[in-house]
């Protein structure tokens, strides 16, 4: 079975000061892949400045948008529906014999295939005292290690809509140990990583209708390897694998590679973003 | 005291120690030299200060000027430039320009594999480590091709020749290396001032540079393009290296421009311009990777061009040098040179390289802990000469603080045995005298599709504080012309 979705993405930003030149880069097209294909596209601006579809260093679709003129606000909207299959996590052949997992991981071929995501980056250091906070069990798969590790970020991070921004790092999420879904999966992929597991960030859509957490503009959660498997999505922040109502944008090292919003404005004086988003869904007749 | 007949050597002091370019071990003139020695010993010191004032006024003239920064302020400086030449016998150059080719060919090759298979880390030649904990590692540039299969398009090779009399590569630059303008400026400087003496020798011009800069620029250019427009893109006049910039793109015969002279429309980059918008090709960028796109990489940076990258990715233009080639230059990367030379071309390295302790080896660590007053040490990714310590200039103290800074990062350094930079009689101000001061040499390598062109020349850098063995010019350092002999 499949679903429908529709996806409404809004921006305002708007500027004490007029703007002598912007440039907006967005990251907020879902990605085409197996389980996710377009019926629709449509994306517009309150200024009718050009739109122009590009891609991003990592070659994830972009849309550029570089108004001519001075303007002092400017609004945004996107209109996406796409067909999503409907997805069982957990239908995937498992690793099998534990022990070769661990094996594989430490192979060299193995790490330089995975080389991106096996980095630590400013946003995925973890302090020399928290290393220890968790550690895998090597008796256990790869895939059951992953679980407990989405089960103990779940527990250990309290969701607070307040408590962090998109500069924090963990060093101070870890003392404050509140957050939102960016730090969860920022955390997760942290211990991961330093564990020899392939671990992306991946930025996305979640249809709440299911009583789920999530931020309220756009959702963060983890991609990581498990050898012999392949790619798993795991939700940190719910505490799930991802699955039917996760629609991936895009993925990368941590949120630097993923904001939904990259700008070059040149302006003086304060200005302010407001972004929205709704996700709604019907079953596919 | 050498050879009292010739006036202007009259008072110079040779040490014995040091191994000199133009006096032998018995003080003789080595025959390259003789004719110069004589030519120049025709004149009194005093003739020679004054053509060595005219000289440099016409650097201020022409504005050939660099900026030295500081802790406390930046200062607009001339590059002092001394008006005895080096001269490159051709049995040296030949070692030299084909030592020179063989490193760039070689890094290129080395860059294009750590962005594709990465064969060499997989086969255990290089370790992981070099590429995973750069900073100057582009993931974005994985799998990516430039056009043409070339990433460091223009190289400059550190050389300097040892008190053994052979030459050793210091470091390849492969960023943005500068210093070009300076070698032909120098040359026009040595004309205007002593011109009959370029009757005597048969040198090699150096004023051919930015002509096949051009042309092998254009050979890289993007698919489907016919005649490529070329453009030089530089920070800016506030650069220390501005001046080369504008140099380089007047005698090109192309744009110099600045990042808010271009735009990216549809993934395409053009010029401003009064005629409306020009299609650009190629870019010959001055600006390093974190400024070129704010929009991909860092985002307060109103140098670069919005969207630049995105259309470099989709191969509508070229950058040169390409994007994440400064992983190669890093020096860390250095110490495997001779392997990647022999990984990739199958030859044995030409040039020589300094051997290179890590201190991210345990074993060599210790060494370098226990030696330090025999080493150098280098931070493995500071440019311009800067956080370099060498050991046997060290005090007991500073060598405590230095060996403090190690074990808190043993991968940030590297240390060399002290090399002996060999030295050239240079003209000192305040003796007005000549001595002897230590030089290095850069070369300029160009690389295209399928050719590469050697500048026959290069910027002979002089440290002109006595026993100062760091040449670099934002370091104080001072220049001379150099003869690349014909045969």
């Amino acid at each position: 079975m499949s679903l429908e979705y529709s996806i409404t993405y809004k921006a305002e930003n708007t500027y004490e000061e007029s703007v002598r030149e912007a440039y907006w880069q967005f990251l907020i097209i879902p990605e085409e892949n197996d389980s996710q294909q377009f019926i629709s596209i449509d994306f517009t601006n309150s200024l009718d400045a050009t739109s122009e579809f590009s891609i991003n260093g990592y070659g994830f679709k972009t849309i550029r948008v570089h108004p001519k003129g001075e303007f002092k606000s400017i609004a945004f909207e996107a209109n996406f529906k796409l067909i999503k299959k409907e997805i069982n996590p957990f239908d995937f052949e498992p690793e099998g014999d534990v022990q070769k997992s661990f094996e594989k991981i430490q192979e060299l071929d193995f790490k330089v295939d995975h080389d991106t995501f096996l980095k630590t980056t400013d946003y995925t250091l973890i302090p020399e005292k928290s290393k220890n906070l968790f550690t895998f069990d090597t008796n256990q798969s790869v895939f059951e290690n992953l679980r407990a590790l989405s089960s103990f970020t779940h527990h250990y991070i309290k969701f607070n809509s307040e408590a962090t921004d998109v500069y924090t790092k963990l060093s101070e999420l870890l003392n404050i140990r509140q957050g939102v879904c960016q730090d969860f999966t920022h955390l997760f992929c942290a211990f991961a990583r330093l564990n020899g597991i392939p671990a992306r960030y991946v930025s996305g859509y979640l249809h709440q209708g299911n009583g789920y957490f999530g931020d309220s503009q756009m959702h963060a959660w983890a991609e990581a390897y498990v050898p012999f498997v392949g790619w798993i999505g795991f939700d940190v922040t719910n505490n799930i694998l991802a699955g039917t109502d996760h629609i991936k944008i895009a993925h990368g090292k941590d949120y630097s590679n993923c904001s939904p919003l990259r700008g070059v404005v040149f302006s003086t004086g304060k200005n302010e973003t407001v972004h929205s988003v709704v996700v709604s869904s019907q079953d596919q007749q | 005291m050498v050879n009292l007949e010739n006036q202007i050597f009259s008072s110079y002091k040779r040490n014995p120690v040091l191994f000199d370019e133009i006096f032998d071990e018995k003080g003789q003139v080595k025959e390259v030299y003789s004719k110069l020695f004589n030519l120049y010993g025709e004149h009194s010191i005093n003739a020679y200060v004054n053509l060595n004032e005219k000289a440099k006024a016409s650097f201020f003239n022409q504005g050939i000027t660099f900026q030295v920064y500081d802790k406390k302020k930046t200062q607009e400086k001339i590059f002092p430039f001394d008006l005895f030449p080096r001269i490159i016998p051709p049995e040296e150059w030949e070692i030299i320009e084909s030592g020179s080719i063989q490193r760039s060919r070689a890094l290129n090759l080395f860059l294009w594999d750590i962005y594709h298979d990465k064969k060499i880390i997989r086969q255990g030649v290089v370790p992981m480590s070099l590429i995973s904990s750069s900073a100057n590692y582009l993931d974005q540039m994985v799998g990516l091709n430039p056009p043409g299969g070339i990433y460091n398009h223009i190289s400059g090779t550190d050389i300097i020749k040892h008190n053994d009399g052979q030459y050793y590569v210091l470091e390849d630059n492969i960023r943005c290396p500068s210093g070009v303008s300076y070698v032909i400026c120098n040359r026009t400087a040595l004309k205007r001032a002593l011109f009959g003496v370029f009757d005597h020798y048969k040198t090699y011009s150096v004023t051919n540079y930015a002509e096949n800069l051009l042309d092998l620029l254009e050979t890289v250019k993007p698919k489907g393009v016919d005649v490529p427009n070329v453009v030089v893109i530089t920070p800016g006049m506030y650069n220390s290296a501005f001046y080369e910039h504008s140099y380089l793109a007047k005698t090109m015969g192309v744009e110099l421009v600045e990042g808010r002279d271009l735009f990216v429309e549809n993934d395409f980059v053009y010029m401003k311009t009064i005629k409306g918008p020009v299609k650009v090709d190629v870019i010959y960028r001055r600006i390093d990777d974190a400024f070129i796109d704010p929009l991909e990489f860092k985002p307060d940076s109103a140098l670069g061009v919005p969207g630049l990258f995105a259309a470099y990715k989709k191969g509508n233009v070229t950058l040169a040098n390409a994007p994440g080639t400064g992983v190669a230059d890093d020096k860390a990367i250095y110490t495997y040179m001779p392997e990647i030379i022999r990984y990739y071309l199958n030859e044995e390295p030409i040039l020589n390289n300094v051997h290179t302790y890590h201190c991210s080896r345990p074993k060599e660590l210790k060494y370098v802990l226990d030696n330090i007053q025999n080493l150098v040490i280098k931070p493995v990714d500071e440019a311009g000469g800067y956080g370099i310590s060498i050991g046997n200039r060290l005090t007991k103290k500073e060598i405590e603080i230095v060996k403090a800074e190690i074990l808190i990062n043993p991968r940030k350094y590297v240390a060399q045995p002290i090399m002996s930079l060999s030295v050239h009689p240079t003209y000192i101000d305040e003796t007005e005298s000549f001595e002897q001061r230590h030089v290095d040499l850069r070369t300029f390598t160009v690389l295209g599709k399928d050719r590469e062109f050697v500048l026959k020349g290069g910027l002979t850098r002089v440290a002109l504080k006595r026993g100062n063995l760091i040449v670099n010019s934002s370091q104080g350092g001072g220049s001379k012309d150099t003869w690349v002999l014909k045969t």
